[in-house]
């Protein structure tokens, strides 16, 4: 009973810290090896002033990334190389969606939305480390929130100004 | 049968409560999810806004409704207040501030605590009339008019100081007391006091920073009463009656006694103010100057009424120009030794002398000062003896160098005033020694931020942005974030403007003296940030 409890408390303690970031992931965690859907979740825009473009940048090894369109925006990707070749279904992808960037769109401060991607988490990854996805809002008259800090070694999330939304990685599911 | 009813009821009341708190506690980050945590999105006035008058209403407006915890205002002159008043609205929090609000630079400190209960803080700062502290003693911008006065009037106060209180002292000490040779005196002394009066109104007027037709309000006399100028006018007007009353009383020992105190007291009264007389270290300045200005005084002094008397030729003339040959030696090398510790300490390096309007204006002494010395010299080693010999062609001779000599005086004392307007090189230099370099460093970048520090908590911050291994580094963005935790402000944050050479934040306002600490957000690229955190000193 009493281990309930403290198994209660902790967790509502781990996951209230998350849930002070501003933009956040709807999944909290993704086995490795897999294809996964990420929902980013935009809850405000920057300083009262609507959201015009949302930013997303893809961490290594997460790759083969197709974004959703989105009605009212205008969906783009950036393409680069990644740091080293991954599998897919057999053949070697080495480059592929390094940012995906909805723009053109109009969220209002006090309206919520939600911009999805998918895309595979490397096989060779490590459980129980953290995929960052950091995320830069544009609103008008340069306004910009930015989502983009990753803690260093001893940092937690919650020790962030600007915490990047994380997914944490857990086994293959086999 | 009984009592295994009751204990299975009584478990599944506790089974209950246990389930009931579980759900609560997994709920509670759910619930927190629901509100994201504050943020200041707007205030009234905005961060660094001057505003004409005292805002009646201070609003800081957030993205969602907080409780305020603790809000302080520091006031310009640095005392700080904590602010009650206050109405929570919406989004917005309400303060009416104090009701006698200064001109100058406020900060206002605030922290409060959103609905998810996550406290946040910041700091933003707005003026009353004009940035910074309580009014300086110098404005830079009153207009050429309002400086052609203070000049006028300081060249009329010397000409009063020199020719009408040292003329008096020469009446009594050179010439024995030949009163045919006090018109000139009197005419000065008049000319002084005019000049003082002109010089106390000007000098107001370029202390609240105001033109020509404010003068006839009261409150530029007092203010330029209230400045360092307000007691040396006031000595020297004591100075400028003394002398009058010598001349009145005429001959005799009370005479001698009040036109030396008259010289003693001018001298006193310039040694309260200027330049010169502020600069350290004060126990030499300060009888420097003063030593200085009763040599010229009786130097001066002596020339015309002993032209008078050598053109009038008068019988006394040649025990006259005995008495002022004998003496004047004396007050020549008292003059330059005293001059020469002034222009030592104001001047500071030979290069200032070129590279400074101070420095030009000294030049342009040194050479009128050069030129009254060869007629001096003339008038000494070439005329004085044969003068009083009685030889007519000497004597016209040295009348009409003696009225040169006298001229360039005249003209020494106009370019002397002009400093009134060039801050000597000590304090130039003393300004850039003001800054302050600090190192910050963080393992992707490497900052060297300039603090220069200006009057009444003005902080202007230079800064120069490298890489990892002193790598070039372009930054997106730099912010600066200045908090002094000890003081219970909380932090200020500036964006820095991207120039030429590097970052500047130019218009901080830093009203409490103390160790800030100073942290810099580089954004490296649109993705990456790294943040440099130290400390500096701000000095009261």
């Amino acid at each position: 009973m009493f281990k309930t409890i403290i198994a209660a408390t902790a967790i509502a303690a781990c996951s209230s810290a998350a849930a002070f970031a501003h933009v956040t992931l709807e999944g909290k965690e993704a086995p490795v090896g897999s294809t996964y859907k990420v929902v980013l979740r935009v809850p405000h825009g920057c300083e009262g002033k609507p959201t015009q473009v949302v930013r997303v940048q893809m961490p290594e090894g997460f790759y083969g990334v197709k974004p959703q369109p989105k009605a009212g925006w205008t969906l783009e990707t950036v393409k680069g190389p990644y740091e080293k070749a991954y599998d897919n279904h057999g053949s070697k992808v080495s480059e592929g969606v390094k940012q995906v960037v909805w723009s053109g769109g109009n969220l209002p401060d006090d309206q919520y939305d939600e911009f999805v991607f998918r895309g595979t988490i490397a096989a060779d990854l490590n459980p129980g480390e953290i995929m960052y996805f950091p995320v830069v809002q544009e609103c008008p008259d340069g306004a910009k929130e930015r989502w983009i800090e990753i803690p260093a070694a001893g940092q937690k999330a919650s020790d962030l100004e600007l915490p990047a939304p994380g997914l944490k990685l857990i086994p293959a599911a086999n | 049968m009984m009592s295994s009813a009751v204990r299975c009821r009584a478990w599944s009341l506790v089974s209950t409560l246990s389930r009931a708190l579980l759900v609560m506690l997994l709920w509670l980050p759910l619930a927190a999810a629901a509100f994201a945590h504050a943020s200041l999105n707007s205030t009234e006035p905005p961060d660094g806004a001057v505003v004409a008058a005292a805002p009646g209403v201070i609003r800081l407006i957030f993205n969602e409704p907080v409780s305020p915890t603790s809000l302080k205002l520091t006031r310009p002159d640095r005392s700080s207040v904590p602010l009650e008043d206050v109405v929570v609205k919406g989004n917005a929090l309400e303060i009416t501030p104090p009701a006698d609000l200064q001109t100058g630079t406020h900060l206002l400190s605030w922290r409060v605590v959103s609905e998810d209960g996550h406290p946040i803080g910041g700091s933003f700062v707005f003026s009353v009339g004009h940035a910074g502290g309580p009014p300086p003693d110098t404005a830079a911008d009153s207009g050429w008019p309002v400086w052609a006065g203070l000049w006028t009037g300081k060249v009329m106060l010397y000409l009063g100081i020199f020719f009408g209180i040292g003329g008096v002292f020469a009446i009594f000490w050179f010439v024995g007391g030949d009163t045919a040779t006090r018109k000139p005196s009197l005419i000065a002394l008049g000319i002084g006091s005019a000049g003082a009066l002109i010089s106390l109104g000007f000098q107001g007027l370029d202390a609240v920073g105001e033109g020509i037709p404010f003068l006839f309000s009261g409150s530029a006399w007092r203010a330029g009463l209230g400045t360092s100028l307000g007691p040396t006018v006031m000595f020297v007007c004591v100075g400028f009656a003394l002398a009058a009353l010598a001349l009145l009383s005429g001959k005799g020992r009370e005479a001698r006694w009040m036109a030396l105190s008259a010289v003693l007291t001018a001298a006193f009264s310039l040694s309260l103010s200027g330049h010169a007389s502020a600069a350290p270290p004060q126990w030499i300045m300060r009888p420097a100057v003063f030593l200085h200005v009763a040599a010229i005084a009786i130097w001066a002094g002596a020339l015309l009424p002993l032209m008078l008397q050598l053109r009038t030729k008068s019988p006394e003339a040649a025990d006259s120009l005995q008495r002022f040959s004998v003496f004047i030696p004396f007050a020549v090398l008292v003059l330059i030794a005293a001059g020469g510790v002034l222009a030592y300490v104001q001047v500071g390096t030979p290069s200032a002398l070129v590279t400074t309007a101070y420095g030009t204006v000294f030049l342009i002494k040194l050479v009128l000062l050069v030129v009254l010395f060869v007629l001096a010299a003339a008038n000494r080693w070439r005329l004085t003896q044969r003068s009083r010999r009685g030889e007519p062609k000497a004597i016209s001779m040295l009348v009409r160098l003696v009225a040169a000599e006298t001229l360039v005086m005249a003209l020494i004392f106009g370019v002397a005033a002009a400093w009134r307007f060039t801050p000597p090189p000590r304090s130039l230099v003393a300004q850039v020694q003001r800054d302050v370099v600090v190192r910050l460093e963080s393992p992707e970048a490497a900052a060297d931020v300039t603090v220069r520090q200006g009057d009444g908590g003005a902080v202007s911050l230079s800064i120069k942005i490298t890489g990892k291994d002193g790598q070039p580094l372009d930054p997106v963005e730099v912010t600066a974030v200045l908090g002094n935790p000890q003081a219970g402000v909380e932090p200020i944050r500036r964006k820095a403007e991207k120039t030429e050479t590097g970052w500047t934040v130019p218009d901080l306002v830093l009203p409490l003296a103390g160790r800030w600490s100073l942290r810099l957000d580089v954004l490296v690229t649109d993705f990456d940030i790294t943040r440099l955190e130290g400390e500096i000193e701000i000095r009261p």
